[in-house]
């Protein structure tokens, strides 16, 4: 038995829709009227607006229909198709304007299928889309106070540390005090600077976070020699117990801020420290050379695993092997940080011998 | 660099200058089969609004768009690039609107002012009836949100998650009206809650406008009204239904641009 195509369009698995070209509806097959639950009579004659939703009425005036005239088909429209008590049958239609001979235009005819499912779909995507952004954008605003947070507090913590530094220091040096307090008290000073350290380091990084990047004061003038001398000196005054050999052999004026150099000499030889072996020496080295200034700090004891080479210069990052309380793990972040404002960079090696970070910049 | 951001296509022999603007939902291809017939006699500029066709979708500033004068500006801002004096511009649908802005923008830049289905507000006011009621509008914009139509072709390798090899984006099968769905969406937003009513009587420029019948978008009452606003303006109710005449009756809007100017 053949096809019958008269059937093929009444029946169809699809709705069939032809516009006059003042858009009014001219046909109508079986499928898309029992879809739309009304009858031929009732649509035959009528706008093709009247199916469509006030929102479907405008884009299809304003971006469809336009499109229809330019290019004479549209492809994959999704529409919400009004039924006779006022449902939306959501559809993909692909659209067509017939054109005469000299190209005037006859009809608009539309194929209509069912998208329920996919319409459904469709926004479970746009709607977890717009979640997923809300969420994005909520914790990037928390991320900021969180920083804007740490810098305030870090800044109102300088003031009373640093008034319990001079404390300290008073202390041990104007009052009479037991062999026992003498010891007590070199320690509390200790702590204090390690304090102080970690919260410059802290106000640093939010800083850095919050885009007002790391400032330089650059000053050739000022020799560096005695700068380093006294971060030693602070070092020494922490860590009695440890040997720090010093090597200095800056012969020409560095173009750099000395008070980060110091901080990023004091990060390197406080890291040192924690994790180097105790019995042995520590060696700071300073040179300037043709064209460049190093600065380099080694340790003996257990060396970096490669796997976390890479890794040290990232904020927050601690090594897997901790022995003590090490801090946040911003120390060797905020030194390549000076590293970069300096146009320089930061290298490490590591081997059973000695682990050295070195400091280089173009001078 | 304004003429690259709007995509500014120039062609025609005359000494002055015509400029056609888009509404929303299309872009300048709109206009080419009208522009055509006034290259012989006119300096014809065509461009696409930032953020439709093929505009530079990266120079889309929100809080820019958010308001008609922003998009007037930038018509203003080519038209000082071509150095335009006494130009007539020719604004459809909501371009009508945003050429009015720049007439008062730019005083000179443009002498004649050709409005088609333009509409100072689309929601109704009190007595004023634009067409639109509030809650209509927001179903618009929701319609806009559930529909991907005309996605730009510049943006489907990205969409696709390969931008390195634009091949194995899909080929969009329209080439004409492309739009990033969100910046139609913020398009319609800016349009259908527009309200420029004010600035109709402050217009100098000389000003036809053109209605269609059967306006579904700016109806006839519309057109009348603004024509009664504006102090030296025509109004022509073209023999045309819906509301893209520059399609539908391309010959008609022709002969009544030609008339006026």
């Amino acid at each position: 038995m053949g096809e019958d195509l008269a059937d093929l369009y009444e029946n169809a698995p699809c709705g069939y829709l032809s516009l006059s070209p003042d858009g009014r509806i001219v046909k109508v097959n079986r499928t898309l009227i029992d879809w739309l639950g009304t009858s031929s009579d009732k649509l035959v004659g009528e706008s093709f607006h009247s199916l469509l939703s006030f929102g479907g009425r405008i884009a299809y005036e304003t971006h469809m229909a336009p499109l229809l005239r330019l290019q004479g088909f549209v492809h994959e429209l999704a529409l919400d198709l009004l039924d006779t008590e006022g449902g939306k049958l959501p559809v993909i239609a692909n659209a067509a304007e017939k054109r005469g001979p000299d190209g005037e235009h006859l009809f608009t005819r539309l194929t209509v299928f069912k998208a329920v499912d996919r319409r459904t779909y469709e926004r479970g995507l746009v709607a977890a889309k717009s979640e997923a952004e809300a969420k994005a954008a909520a914790e990037h605003d928390i991320a900021v106070l969180r920083e804007q947070f740490i810098a305030v507090l870090g800044h109102d913590l300088r003031n009373p540390l640093m008034a319990l530094a001079a404390g300290v220091r008073m202390i041990g040096e104007r009052e009479t005090l037991s062999g026992r307090g003498r010891l007590v008290v070199a320690e509390m000073g200790a702590s204090v600077s390690r304090a102080q350290a970690l919260i410059e380091n802290v106000l640093d990084f939010a800083r850095g976070r919050l885009g007002e990047g790391l400032a330089l004061n650059r000053d050739k003038e000022r020799p560096l020699k005695p700068v380093l001398e006294q971060v030693v000196a602070e070092i020494r005054a922490i860590a009695p117990d440890r040997k720090i050999i010093t090597r200095f052999s800056i012969e020409q004026p560095v173009d750099c801020d000395p008070e980060r150099i110091a901080q990023l000499a004091s990060n390197l030889l406080g890291n040192a420290i924690t994790h180097g072996a105790p019995g042995l020496p520590i060696e700071l080295e300073a040179y300037t050379a043709e064209g460049e200034f190093v600065l380099s700090v080694a340790n003996g004891g257990v060396p970096i695993p490669p796997a976390a080479r890479a890794q040290l210069f990232q904020p927050f990052f601690r090594g897997a092997v901790r022995r003590s309380q090490q801090g946040l793990g911003l120390g060797l972040f905020i030194v390549d940080e000076i590293a970069k404002a300096h146009g320089g960079s930061m290298e490490v090696s590591s081997s059973e011998e000695e682990t050295r970070f070195t400091f280089s910049m173009p001078n | 660099m304004v003429i690259r951001r709007n995509n500014v296509n120039i062609s025609g022999a005359g000494s002055r200058a015509m400029m056609f603007s888009h509404g929303f939902g299309c872009d300048q291809n709109m206009w080419t089969e009208v522009a055509r017939k006034f290259e012989p006699d006119f300096r014809v500029i065509l461009f696409d609004h930032v953020g439709a066709g093929r505009s530079d979708l990266t120079a889309y500033d929100p809080a820019k768009y958010a308001r008609l004068e922003g998009y007037a500006e930038d018509v203003v801002e080519i038209g000082r690039a071509l150095q335009l004096k006494d130009a007539i511009f020719v604004g459809h649908s909501v371009s009508a609107m945003i050429g009015a802005l720049a007439t008062l923008q730019a005083p000179g830049m443009f002498s004649e002012l050709i409005m088609v289905g333009p509409s100072p507000r689309y929601v109704d006011d009190g007595d004023y009836v634009g067409g639109f009621l509030h809650a209509q509008v927001e179903e618009l914009l929701e319609f806009l949100a559930d529909n991907h139509l005309g996605w730009s072709a510049a943006m489907a390798p990205a969409i696709m998650g390969n931008p390195d090899r634009p091949e194995l984006g899909v080929k969009l099968a329209n080439s004409f009206c492309a739009t990033d769905p969100e910046i139609a969406r913020q398009f319609a937003r800016t349009t259908f809650f527009s309200d420029n009513r004010a600035d109709l009587p402050r217009l100098a420029a000389r000003t036809l406008v053109l209605q269609c019948r059967e306006d579904i978008i700016a109806p006839p009452c519309v057109g009348e009204y603004v024509h009664a606003q504006i102090p030296n303006s025509e109004y022509v109710l073209l023999d045309a239904t819906g509301h893209c005449p520059n399609l539908s009756a391309p010959e008609k809007v022709t002969a009544a641009i030609r008339a006026f100017v």
